[in-house]
């Protein structure tokens, strides 16, 4: 009894969409502890009493990537798309890194703030126009942001005069490297972030009317949902998260590169959301998906640089990790694999791995 | 039925807005040039440029722009390219020599796939100079000259100082630029032709893509790959460089002391670092080239010959007195 009700725990756990992105964040770690054995050893520095490790590392860099994958799968359950994240990203970075150094380098928490300020308004107005583009215009999602997306970085030289704008500033410079109960502040304001919005879609009906514009506009506004609204709000939530992406993304050098901050990062998203099990046709989104998706893109970075694979040959290892993964999350693909495990499972204990076995090389 | 005619309209007012704003973009840059009027007396220069790409490119030119001026003689017209990209650069080139000016200028975005814009210009009896970037394959027949600072020569002064500081060898990083790229293919020859055979041991070679952000973030991990047993690292432009000096602070060790950083660029943000004692050593990778190009252009246009490559003397500076020399008056 108690081996069949761990099966089908098992079964279930493995239906999840993001049990495989769980399964390749430890196969990626386990990879890294091969070539290092310390590998996730976590230290803590004397003088300050922080973590120091590369855990620690990961946790760092995915923040950014949260932040935006989180906002995407919102707008990826309407059914919709934001192309403009890494764009807005860009924007958010320039204006906070513009306005401080206007500030004058006083160092000042009142700057950091108005800065921080600032840059989220720039962001959330951006996010006004893809809503009201896709809502109101009628649009679709994909070129009204694709439309932000090339503007986006415009506007972002416009701001800096095209030039990488640098400055200085403690309160804001502790946000990206700063350290709070012995962890980066970075992770735990996206932790918290994360959170709240999760709190705030699941234990309303908000994600329920969110996914039901995804499933079929026409039936959820005949059940009485504003779909315009809705869509509104999620434009909206996902640039501003992608302006705290945008100052956590600047905040760990202090230095804005129009070109390439937040670069391709709307792609990096839109595979966290989709490592997470939501459908790019819209209609279901998982936050914890997408945290799972975020947490992998940013181990997958970070081993990459690690195990010291060269250059040329990165984007490739990254499509086959990315590949892998996809194909074990199909159901289909999985299915065949049943199928051919069904005969032996008749048979007594012993066997049922080794058919498996001889079909995986095949 | 209804809602697909508004659709398809509404698509066609922003193809029409998209187009008008880039009639006027071109109008604007068309506007500077329109202004010199009688072209009897102003010698027309079509430059095709690169665009916005960075505090180095922007540098350079300007620095072309500030030199061929109306009082100088010319008319210059400034066509940088959509986004890097080669396809609008050729465009510009054409019209160019359908337009028949006098010289082209050509700093272009991908080094091959120029032959047949190239012989077209030979054809129209135009004469192209190529600035900083080269064409593949190089064939010297179809322009005047290349001028530029050259990458192997700067990468290779580098090395020499990096064998040079550890005499007794030591661990070092190469943050590259995209993989692929012919500027860090240079980099990378002129860096090995120094080091090669020295007591230097590269313990990881990484892309950062030219930038600070991901500069520091490469570094890191590198760092705790190598249990901090880096004493030198070797960053292919300025950025990443920066990028690796907050990263190296952050683990611990002491940027100049116990890891030393090498870049190539020379911009006024690694000259102040370099002062500051963040960076060991800047190599300039000189942009201000737009008298020796004033120069190439008059001996064209009269006939003379001039040399197929003429390379743009860059310096070098080690220390942060060099650096603080200098930092006033930097251009960029």
């Amino acid at each position: 009894m108690s081996t069949a009700a761990r099966t089908t725990w098992l079964r279930e756990l493995i239906r999840k969409p993001y049990f495989w992105g769980v399964v390749a964040i430890l196969a990626l770690l386990l990879l890294n502890v091969l070539k290092d054995p310390n590998y996730l050893a976590l230290t803590v520095n004397p003088t300050n009493g922080n973590l120091v490790g590369n855990v620690v590392d990961i946790l760092r860099a995915s923040a950014p990537i949260l932040m935006i994958a989180v906002g995407m799968s919102l707008v990826i359950a309407t059914g919709g798309i934001d192309l403009s994240v890494g764009s807005v990203m860009a924007v958010s970075g320039a204006v906070a890194m513009v306005f401080m150094k206007d500030a004058g380098q006083s160092g000042s928490l009142g700057v950091a703030l108005g800065a921080i300020g600032l840059a989220l308004l720039v962001s959330a107005i951006l996010g006004v126009v893809n809503g009201v583009l896709v809502a109101y215009v009628g649009l679709q999602p994909f070129i009204s942001t694709l439309i932000m997306m090339l503007a986006g970085r415009g506007i972002a030289k416009v701001i800096t005069e095209g030039q990488n704008t640098s400055a200085s500033n403690e309160s804001f410079r502790w946000i990206a490297n700063g350290f709070m109960f012995g962890l980066p502040v970075v992770f735990l304001i996206a932790i918290v972030i994360v959170i709240i919005v999760g709190l705030v879609v699941r234990r309303s009906a908000l994600g329920l009317m969110i996914e039901a514009i995804g499933i079929n506009p026409k039936a959820s506004r005949m059940a009485g949902i504003k779909p315009s609204g809705l869509l509104m709000t999620v434009y909206i939530l996902s640039a501003v998260l992608a302006g705290v992406a945008g100052i956590m993304s600047v905040g760990t050098v202090m230095t804005v590169d129009v070109s390439r901050t937040g670069y391709q990062m709307e792609l990096d998203a839109i595979l966290a959301v989709v490592i997470g099990g939501a459908s790019l046709a819209g209609g279901k989104f998982s936050i914890g998906g997408a945290v799972v998706g975020a947490l992998l893109i940013a181990t997958l970075d970070k081993t990459i640089v690690f195990l010291g694979i060269s250059s040329s040959a990165t984007p490739a290892f990254k499509a086959i990790v990315i590949v892998v993964l996809c194909l074990l999350q199909s159901d289909r693909v999985r299915g065949w694999f049943v199928q051919r495990r069904r005969p032996p499972i008749v048979r007594p204990e012993p066997l049922p791995a080794e058919p498996k076995k001889q079909e995986v090389p095949a | 039925m209804a809602v697909q005619r508004r659709f398809t309209k509404i698509l066609g007012l922003a193809a029409v807005g998209a187009i008008s704003i880039s009639l006027a973009a071109c109008s604007s840059g068309g506007g500077e040039s329109d202004s010199g009027g009688g072209s009897d007396e102003l010698t027309t220069v079509g430059f095709v440029a690169v665009g916005p790409e960075g505090a180095w490119r922007e540098a350079n030119e300007t620095n072309v722009q500030d030199t061929f001026t109306e009082d100088a003689g010319f008319d210059l017209k400034y066509a940088p390219a959509t986004n890097l990209d080669q396809k609008s650069q050729i465009d510009a080139f054409t019209s160019f020599v359908d337009e028949g000016v006098d010289v082209i200028l050509l700093s272009a975005t991908e080094a091959s796939g120029w032959e047949d814009s190239l012989k077209r210009a030979q054809e129209a009896e135009i004469p192209v100079i190529l600035l900083d970037r080269g064409i593949e394959p190089d064939d010297t027949s179809l322009y005047v000259t290349r001028i530029a600072p050259d990458n192997v020569e700067v990468a290779k002064e580098v090395g020499a100082w990096a064998v040079e500081q550890f005499p007794d060898g030591g661990n070092y990083i190469t943050l590259e630029g995209p993989a692929g790229v012919g500027v860090v293919n240079e980099r990378n020859e002129g860096w090995n032709e120094s080091v090669e055979g020295s007591k230097l041991v590269q313990v990881a070679a990484q892309t950062a893509n030219w930038s600070a952000e991901e500069g520091k973030s490469v570094t890191e991990t590198l760092l705790k790959a190598n249990n901090n047993d880096v004493q030198m690292i070797f960053a292919q432009n300025d950025e990443m460089g920066l990028g690796a000096a907050q990263a190296v602070e952050e683990a611990g060790l002491k940027p100049g002391v116990d890891v030393k950083i090498a870049t190539i660029d020379g911009t006024k943000a690694a000259m102040q670092a370099l002062a500051d004692g963040q960076l060991s050593y800047v190599h300039e990778y000189n942009p201000l080239f737009g008298e020796t190009a004033l120069d190439v252009v008059n001996k064209a246009l009269e006939g003379d010959s001039v040399e197929s490559y003429i390379i743009v003397p860059s310096e070098a500076f080690d220390s942060a007195e060099a650096a603080q020399a200098v930092l006033a008056d930097r251009k960029y």
